[in-house]
């Protein structure tokens, strides 16, 4: 039975006011950004049209390609740790159904927490001084770090302190992919005497292709736009070494209130994340099977 | 090797994981009940006489019980909103199959959140609405109503398409059906979906740095200002963290098996 246009129609009401409410909240400020960024705008006063002259002043600020290039470095070292040490913490939580359980419950804990409270209790962990990272180091006869108050450093312990926020995540979504083979491609392989080794590198890993894709694509969202933990733990320092986009364009904004030129750094951020997750989209149908 | 082998080297790397994963929260529970000597002490103090006192002086040198009702209102709110919106919304896409309504919002998923920021900013200020918690709620539902249709959809997907159809030859109308037949099933779904936007809501960060004011500053806003003020009281700091912490952890702990692919909005399946 095909719906009648009657009952179409008062299905149609039922979601007009969440289509209201995203043409509000949503599509119309993602417009109204646009159009800011094409203009010099000045709270409470005139602002006018500006062609591209934002855009211009951006590919000519070197603050803006240093965004990119951490935002850049930050992104593919996260996603390549996330990736790694998801899929390998789901291999072993697949080989051990009894403890599976119990750890599971655990392993919900980092990604629930809030990412401001994850950044405060690092923060304390990695003290340069005082924190307790720094003790153990020094106990197994390892060199001190500087950890977030250094340049050279901050980027790589953003990315451990991500990693080990949303490794657990990756993990339960690998093991969903895990536990969805088709068992009788396994016990093929193994009566025809395949190594371990050979069966996750020629079964498991291409079977597990398009879950660990759309892995990527969830955590790509969120570490192109990183913000929280950093805006709670260096806001961009020490000096612009942990200064991504999302940062920049966030003070640009609201502390030095360049709203349009704000606008065209997010304008372009957003074009970024949109074209990661279309290349991605395709990159999932490519490995389907 | 031999499988028992094999087995206990799993046992002891999932070990390893679990204590990677429950140390540093472990150290910011222990810092919180520390007294202010041993929380700086270093090397660092292992054993100590555990105290509540950064506790009392977190109620009684900051308002946080007031940014804890300030969280309260605007979570509750937006995910009331969230609610409200989102199910008839998940309802109506799951029937029609007509998708593009819960397509647009994951917009709000994929654009930073400064993009919305700026003109929000803009507008609420024309509006005189910023430091208000209508900015606040309003915003915040930016982010629960699309985890409401998301986790929602699957629910309804699953209610047979012939008792939709039979209670409308029944006479039934498509509100009524909603109400009296369809969201009595997918109450599970709905549990699920208030919690996890409940959680997400709680967590954001963004909106309220700046669409609050002194007097609607939620806990995670004025958590800030905590790290501001604790670089010199850790204990008090990691108290704070504490508290904030604790409502999204027991609720999600509550939904632990839908929490995966609830988060993933859609993406995964099962």
């Amino acid at each position: 039975m095909s719906l009648s246009i009657g009952t179409r129609g008062r299905l149609a009401t039922l979601s007009a006011p969440a289509v209201i409410f995203t043409l509000l909240l949503i599509a119309f400020p993602f417009a109204y950004t646009f159009w800011l960024s094409l203009h010099d705008f000045a709270m409470g006063g005139d602002s006018t049209f500006d062609g591209v002259a934002n855009y211009a002043r951006m590919l000519a600020d070197p603050e803006f390609w240093n965004g990119l290039k951490i935002t850049v470095v930050l992104y593919v070292l996260s996603l390549a740790l996330q990736l790694v040490l998801g899929t390998y913490m789901a291999l072993l939580l697949h080989g051990s159904r009894r403890l599976s359980g119990a750890l599971r419950t655990l392993m919900i804990s980092p990604f629930v927490l809030p990412p401001v409270v994850v950044g405060m209790m690092w923060l304390v962990v990695l003290d340069p001084s005082l924190g307790v990272a720094n003790w153990l180091l020094e106990s197994l006869g390892l060199p001190p770090s500087e950890w977030l108050a250094s340049p050279q450093w901050v980027i790589p312990t953003v990315a451990l302190i991500d990693t080990w926020q949303w490794t657990p995540y990756v993990a339960l979504i690998v093991l969903g992919g895990l536990q969805s083979l088709p068992p009788n491609v396994y016990e093929a392989a193994q009566i025809d005497g395949a190594s371990r080794a050979r069966i996750f590198w020629r079964i498991t890993l291409p079977m597990l292709m398009p879950t660990l894709v759309t892995a990527a694509i969830l955590r790509s969202v969120d570490l192109l736009r990183f913000f929280d933990i950093i805006y709670i733990t260096t806001q961009g320092g020490p000096g612009n070494a942990s200064n991504t986009l999302n940062i920049y364009g966030f003070r640009q904004g609201f502390e030095f209130f360049q709203i349009g030129y704000a606008s065209a750094l997010m304008v372009t951020l957003s074009a970024i994340v949109l074209g990661a997750v279309i290349a991605m989209v395709r990159a999932r149908k490519a490995v389907a099977w | 090797m031999s499988d028992k082998w094999l087995c206990r080297l799993n046992a002891l790397q999932l070990a390893a994981v679990a204590m990677a994963i429950l140390l540093p929260i472990a150290w910011m529970v222990l810092s919180s009940f520390k007294p202010a000597a041993d929380v700086t002490a270093y090397p660092p103090q292992f054993w100590f006489m555990p105290t509540l006192e950064n506790y009392r002086q977190l109620f009684e040198t900051t308002p946080f019980a007031r940014y804890t009702w300030n969280s309260l209102v605007v979570t509750g709110g937006s995910t009331a909103i969230g609610i409200v919106l989102g199910v008839p919304a998940a309802y109506a896409v799951s029937w029609t199959r007509v998708t593009w309504p819960a397509t647009v919002t994951l917009m709000a998923r994929m654009a930073p959140g400064t993009l919305f920021l700026l003109p929000w900013y803009v507008m609420f200020r024309e509006l005189d609405l910023i430091g208000t918690y209508t900015a606040l709620i309003v915003t915040h539902a930016v982010i629960t109503m699309p985890i409401v249709i998301w986790v929602l959809l699957p629910f309804f997907d699953n209610i047979p398409r012939s008792v939709l159809e039979s209670a409308q030859v029944d006479g039934c109308g498509v509100f009524r059906i909603l109400w009296r037949i369809a969201l009595p099933l997918v109450m599970p779904g709905l549990v699920v979906s208030a919690i996890l936007a409940f959680v997400f809501s709680w967590n954001y960060f963004l909106f309220a740095l700046v669409l609050s004011s002194g007097d609607t500053k939620t806990l995670i806003a004025a958590s800030f200002n905590f790290v501001g003020e604790g670089s010199t009281n850790w204990g008090g700091l990691m108290a704070a963290a504490t508290l904030i912490a604790l409502p999204p952890l027991l609720l999600a702990f509550a939904v632990q098996r839908r929490l995966v692919s609830g988060l993933a909005l859609g993406a995964v399946k099962g």
